[in-house]
């Protein structure tokens, strides 16, 4: 490869090595993306290129680059892994619950956690290679099967990770974050596995064509097999970074995490038709993902048009590649030993093309940056971390926020972790990059949110917590409205309108969710001072208006003489009216949860019988305002108390 | 005989100093050609001479770098397929371009069906579907599914479909490659119908043979230039001469020594039997020679070799290297034991395609160069860089996907990965087909190499010439069985073509010395030649014209006709018993 031959040693090789790194951009399209994309966000933000901030890159990376190496064997096998996201909760399960609510040393529950990944990558990869299912099939069917399994382990609830291994999230000596070593140290074996093992070799081999390979005394099955069992080991290698990271394992992590990776691994220039792909690429591809939420982040885009942004660059990256090769530029070949007697220069023959795409990139992330938040400016920045906005009840919490930031004529930026602990933490770091005055969170999960607050409140940032509290982290303020309450007066308003009898069936909302766990809780404790009322079925239906017609189209099915209906949100009682038709607020009584507008429309209907109410504008506005104080300095107040209150429609 | 083009036809097509380079390769470098209507101009040149990059060109799927194509004397830019078509000319591709799903009649009319009020009008398109193929003489059902179709008919709707577009040149591209003597006939018959209304056909094939009997002026191409333009009644020594720049004095160079001193068997298969594939087949391959197994397509050859290297399964039967046993479907142990397979289909089951070629010759070492879980990854491209000087496989470098190689540089890499390994036993599954002289010859010389080492050579071949010149035994099947056995020396191809087909002459409707062999125009041009095959000499042209006349003649009936009562007709010493 060495390009300089001897004369005029120093200009020569400092001028061969300008032409090989402008080369080594060239030639692979992902790193120019990533490149370019870093060089973009340092113009456009401040606060990107600060050593802390590429820290925080590098560990919002790391699970997704841990996942997609493992992806990565798989895809140079022509296969594909859906199940790493679930895999890895499970591993990280099974980690916890070992390790906490067994006592077993730490040295002996991370090996079991590896063994339950390596033990589902061995059943995936033995359904592929024995049963001849397709690996779409086989991985889908493992991701529900890890999903329930971490569930059941779990009973549907967080589970606290021990201290010594909660300092996997840590940093060491006070630079290199754990999960940067992690994500480096898996990257290497991953790519030497690739590069130079003999299994790895096999697998370019089975994905380029797999009838060659057998013909050609490759042990098809095998290979295959230690493909899926890598898989599933980086998997539980990245679960239990996911849960070192949050300090606990929560049975809904990681939920659509394969896509990311398998999004890194195209990115990084695999190809899903098997054959090629590096563990280099994957881990640029991951930087990539990494760098553009961070960014969008830090640019305040809208989280809803991060979406969008997210999925062209996506494309484009993925573009630039397809568009490097037609120009006919050596392509990331597996593991080519890079002997580079091809014709020099060839690349000039695509670079139009290449800057066009180039451009369009930069074009997205300027665009992105001009679909940021209104920024009404001033001193006082306020960041708020919604759990999701996906639900009408936070979107009104954040539209209160937003008027009481207004109100006070403070700049608030508002982010969406779409109910993932992890993009949550994210989020967190981000503000904390952007140095904001005080910080509100909406925990997805209470204990979850701990680590992350305790780093804010370590840098001396004043943290409010709205509607669900925080564990393990001393918050100043929680400003929150009482499910566990609001569960006991549902239960006794739908109690008083069946006359104290009758059967009723509850819809649960998404397991492992506090709201569900303390909503559920409260109306149980509720129900029971009622004895002739009884409760025939509980199902779990997400919090999802689709899903809770669905489980209550079944639940009639087998309960038809129901009498009434409890649903931890209003989201789901509206499902369950659409399913009851005409009976909904004549035989069957429907009580919700939370007083979104529809809800309260639907009371005033008649067709919903109660709604417990919280206010969740009244919380947002609150939250706001406390952390506007603490921001100032004032003294903080422990708890604000939202009211609840039960609206129901007319007795009749 | 067929009204031949006037030499002052008007030209329909004329193309003067292509030239297309694509990354690392001249593909075409300055090629004249002209194209008169109602004439067959066919395209002659060795693999990678710049035939499919030319017809690429003229269909419109690749732009030219340089040079001038004139269309009924005005010069057209064909800048997509599209263009070309609208232009009439309709190319017929090797790989054809169906839906294998869709019906004769949504094929006929893709991207493009009769349309009623935005929606497709179904009974009009099988109606017009019907009447275009029965004004192409296509003797198939428009609703009947293309999967369905034999490789024939398959061609014939893309013939009818070019009709349907009025098409006025028409590309064919190797179209004989796939087809049976009497469907040979049958396509012969339709482009000699095309050709008399005024169609210009561009005709490309391997088989020198066709060419006198189908064309009507040559066009050689070698090296992405055009090298002469000659009439098809050129003798066949002068166009191989033409394509491969210099005459093949030898071109079946066996150098057969075995028979004077029998090695010791390296290779034995007794009573090797799998239900409806074959049966009871037993053999032995000595060290020093090179068997051939002989037969029609679908005599079960290529599922006998696939068994004995341990890819496929058998019920009753062993295969034993040097008297030691293999385990059945078992690849790895018949490769340790040092059995090698090179596959009937190169691109389906030899090759890594988007791989370099450099992983491709080291993808059987890759084991043996395995320290401790790691591959010696310098060791494997030093090995892979002699074998590639040694087999003078032409590529821009080792790192190149092997799939922009040339066919028979393709085999070249298929075969050398087993020469890395050091294969005693070598079975070859049609070594040549579809690859050009000079790339066959290289193949048969390095087949003279490993058996003067010691080593042996199992050849399955369709090629008759080949089966004759190239090996020393000459093992015929017929039907799953082994009908006999043959000296190579004292074969003949009748001889082998008699054991072939033996098993099925009696029962056969049709006779094998029937209409297909005599109506064939070659055959008229070289009467009959019954001599004997001298493996030192080169094979006659038209005893070679002939006899894989005859074999493709016998395809059909041979998987047309189930007979199972077995009618072994054993010749001469032909004993399907091993020792």
């Amino acid at each position: 490869m060495a390009a300089d031959t001897g004369y005029e040693a120093d200009a020569a090789g400092a001028r061969a090595g300008a032409e090989r790194a402008v080369r080594l951009l060239l030639d692979n399209g992902a790193l120019t993306a990533l490149v370019v994309l870093v060089a973009a966000l340092s113009l456009l933000s401040g606060d990107f290129l600060t050593a802390e901030n590429l820290r925080n890159v590098g560990v919002q990376a790391a699970v997704t680059a841990v996942l997609a190496f493992g992806v990565t064997f798989v895809i140079v096998t022509a296969g594909i892994d859906l199940s790493v996201g679930s895999v890895a909760a499970l591993s990280a399960i099974v980690l916890a619950w070992a390790a906490t609510t067994h006592g077993l040393p730490v040295w002996l529950a991370v090996p079991l956690a590896l063994a339950t990944g390596v033990g589902c990558g061995l059943v995936s990869g033995a359904l592929i290679a024995f049963g001849k299912l397709p690996p779409f099939i086989a991985t889908l069917a493992m991701l529900s099967i890890a999903r329930g399994l971490s569930l059941v382990v779990s009973q549907g609830s967080p589970v606290e990770l021990p201290d010594p291994l909660s300092t996997l999230g840590d940093t060491l000596g006070g630079w290199l974050p754990v999960p940067v070593l992690v994500m480096l140290v898996a990257g290497l074996l991953t790519a030497g596995v690739l590069g130079r093992a003999y299994t790895g070799r096999a697998m370019y081999a089975i994905g380029g064509n797999e009838e060659a390979a057998h013909l050609s005394g490759v042990r098809v099955r095998r290979h295959k097999i230690v493909a899926y069992v890598l898989s599933g080991a980086l998997a539980a290698v990245a679960g239990v970074l996911l849960a070192a990271r949050l300090s606990s394992a929560q049975p809904q992590a990681g939920d659509g995490y394969e896509l990311d990776a398998i999004a890194a691994v195209v990115i990084g220039g695999a190809s899903l038709a098997g054959g090629v792909g590096r563990a280099s690429g994957t881990l640029i591809g991951a930087l990539i993902l990494a760098v553009l939420r961070n960014g969008l982040n830090l640019l305040e885009v809208s989280t809803f048009w991060q979406h969008v942004v997210i999925g062209a660059v996506i494309a484009l990256a993925v573009l630039l590649d397809t568009a490097r090769r037609r120009a006919g530029a050596r392509p990331a070949a597996p593991g080519a030993t890079g002997g580079g007697q091809g014709p020099r220069h060839r690349w000039l023959t695509g670079a139009p093309l290449r800057l066009g795409v180039a451009a369009v990139v930069v074009a997205a992330v300027v665009v992105g940056a001009a679909l940021r938040d209104p920024d009404p400016g001033g001193g006082t920045r306020v960041g708020l971390s919604l759990s999701t906005l996906n639900n009408p009840f936070f979107v009104q919490l954040k539209a209160g926020a937003r008027e009481e930031a207004e109100a006070a004529g403070v700049r608030l930026q508002v982010t969406d972790a779409q109910n993932d602990a992890s993009q949550q933490a994210n989020h967190v770091q981000n503000f904390l990059s952007k140095q904001m005055d005080a910080i509100v969170v909406n925990p997805v999960d209470s204990q979850a949110a701990g680590p992350a607050v305790k780093g804010a409140v370590a840098r001396g940032v004043p943290v409010v917590a709205a509607d669900r509290g925080v564990t393990g982290a001393p918050t100043l303020t929680l400003v929150a409205s009482d499910n566990v309450g609001g569960g006991r007066l549902a239960a006794r308003e739908l109690a008083r309108r069946l006359g104290g009898r009758g059967t009723v069936v509850v819809l649960q909302g998404t397991p492992g969710t506090s709201a569900a766990r303390e909503r559920g809780k409260g109306f149980t404790d509720g129900i029971a001072a009622y004895p002739g009322i009884k409760v025939v079925g509980r199902q779990s239906a997400d919090f999802d208006r689709a899903k809770g017609l669905d489980v209550t189209t079944n639940l009639l099915q087998s309960h038809p003489g129901v009498d009434g209906v409890f649903a931890e949100n209003d989201e789901m009682a509206l499902g369950a009216v659409k399913a009851l038709g005409a009976r909904a607020g004549t035989s069957v009584e429907v009580v919700g949860f939370d007083g979104t507008p529809e809800a309260l429309r639907a009371v005033r209907g008649g067709t919903l019988a109660a709604t417990v109410a919280q206010q969740p504008r009244e919380l947002g506005r609150l939250a706001v305002r406390n952390a506007i104080r603490l921001a100032r300095g004032e003294s903080p107040r422990r708890t604000v108390k939202v009211p609840v209150k039960v609206v129901a429609a007319r007795p009749r | 005989m067929v009204p031949q083009a006037e030499p002052d036809a008007p030209h329909v097509l004329r193309v003067a100093g292509i030239r297309k380079t694509f990354p690392g390769v001249v593909a075409l470098d300055g090629v004249d050609f002209d194209l008169r209507a109602g004439e067959v101009h066919v395209l002659l040149g060795e693999n990678g001479a710049g035939k499919s990059t030319l017809i690429k060109i003229l269909s419109g799927a690749h732009r030219p770098d340089a040079g001038r194509i004139v269309l009924d004397g005005t010069p057209v830019r064909l800048s997509g397929p599209r263009d070309a078509e609208r232009l009439g000319i309709a190319t017929i591709y090797q790989e054809l371009a169906q839906v294998p799903e869709l019906s004769v009649a949504e094929n006929l009319f893709l991207g493009r069906p009769p349309r009623r009020l935005g929606l497709v009008d179904r009974r009009r398109m099988v109606a017009d579907a019907a009447r275009l193929l029965d004004r192409a003489g296509v003797p198939v059902d428009s609703r009947a599914r293309i999967r369905d179709l034999g490789i024939a008919h398959r061609q014939l709707v893309e013939i009818a479909r070019a009709l349907g577009r009025d098409a006025r040149v028409l590309i064919m591209d190797e179209p004989t490659a796939a087809l049976t003597g009497a469907e040979v006939d049958r396509l012969f018959h339709r482009v000699r119908a095309l050709r008399a209304n005024g169609v210009a056909v561009v005709f490309i094939t391997h088989h020198l043979e066709e060419i006198a009997a189908i064309g009507d002026r040559v066009t050689v191409l070698r090296d992405g230039r055009s090298v002469a333009q000659v009439p098809a009644q050129t003798d066949r020594d002068t166009l191989v001469r033409l394509m491969v720049g210099r005459a093949i004095e030898q071109q079946y160079p066996r150098a057969s020594s075995a028979p004077d001193r029998p090695g010791r068997p390296l290779l034995s298969v007794a009573g090797l039997t799998r239900a409806g594939s074959f049966h009871d087949v037993s053999f032995e391959v000595r060290a020093g020679e090179v068997v051939a197994l002989a037969g029609l397509v679908g005599a079960g050859r290529t599922e006998v070799v696939r068994a004995v290297f341990g890819a496929d399964p058998y019920d009753a039967g062993s295969v034993a290297v040097l008297g030691r046993r293999l385990p059945p479907r078992d690849v790895g142990a018949a490769l340790r034991a040092g059995i090698g397979l090179v596959p009937e289909d190169r691109k389906g089951q030899g090759l890594l395609l988007d791989a370099s070629v450099a992983d491709n010759l080291g993808l059987v070492t890759l084991r043996g160069a395995t320290r401790a879980g790691l591959v010696d990854r310098a060791a494997q491209r030093a090995a892979a860089t002699r074998v590639a000087d040694r087999l003078a496989i032409r590529t821009v470098g080792l790192d190149h996907p092997v799939h922009t190689l040339s066919g028979g540089n393709q085999q070249k890499v298929v075969i050398g990965k087993w020469l890395l390994a050091e294969s005693g036993v070598l079975i070859l599954d049609e070594p040549t087909r579809g690859i050009d002289v000079a790339a066959k010859v290289e193949i048969y010389r390095l087949v003279n190499e490993l058996t003067a080492a010691g080593r042996a050579v199992l050849m399955v071949s369709s090629d008759l010439p080949e089966v004759l010149g190239m090996s020393d035994r000459v093992l015929v099947m017929a039907q799953g069985r082994i009908a006999g056995e043959l000296d190579a020396r004292e074969a003949t191809q009748d001889a082998v073509m008699a054991l072939a087909v033996g098993a099925t002459t009696a029962h056969s409707p049709t006779d094998p010395a029937d209409p297909a062999i005599p109506s064939d125009p070659a055959d008229r041009a070289h009467p009959a030649d019954t001599e004997r095959a001298n493996p030192a000499e080169p094979a006659r042209p038209g005893k070679a014209t002939r006899t894989s006349e005859a074999t493709k003649a016998t395809r059909t009936k041979a998987t047309r006709t189930k007979a199972t009562d077995k009618t072994n007709k054993t010749d001469k010493k032909g004993d399907s018993d091993g020792r």
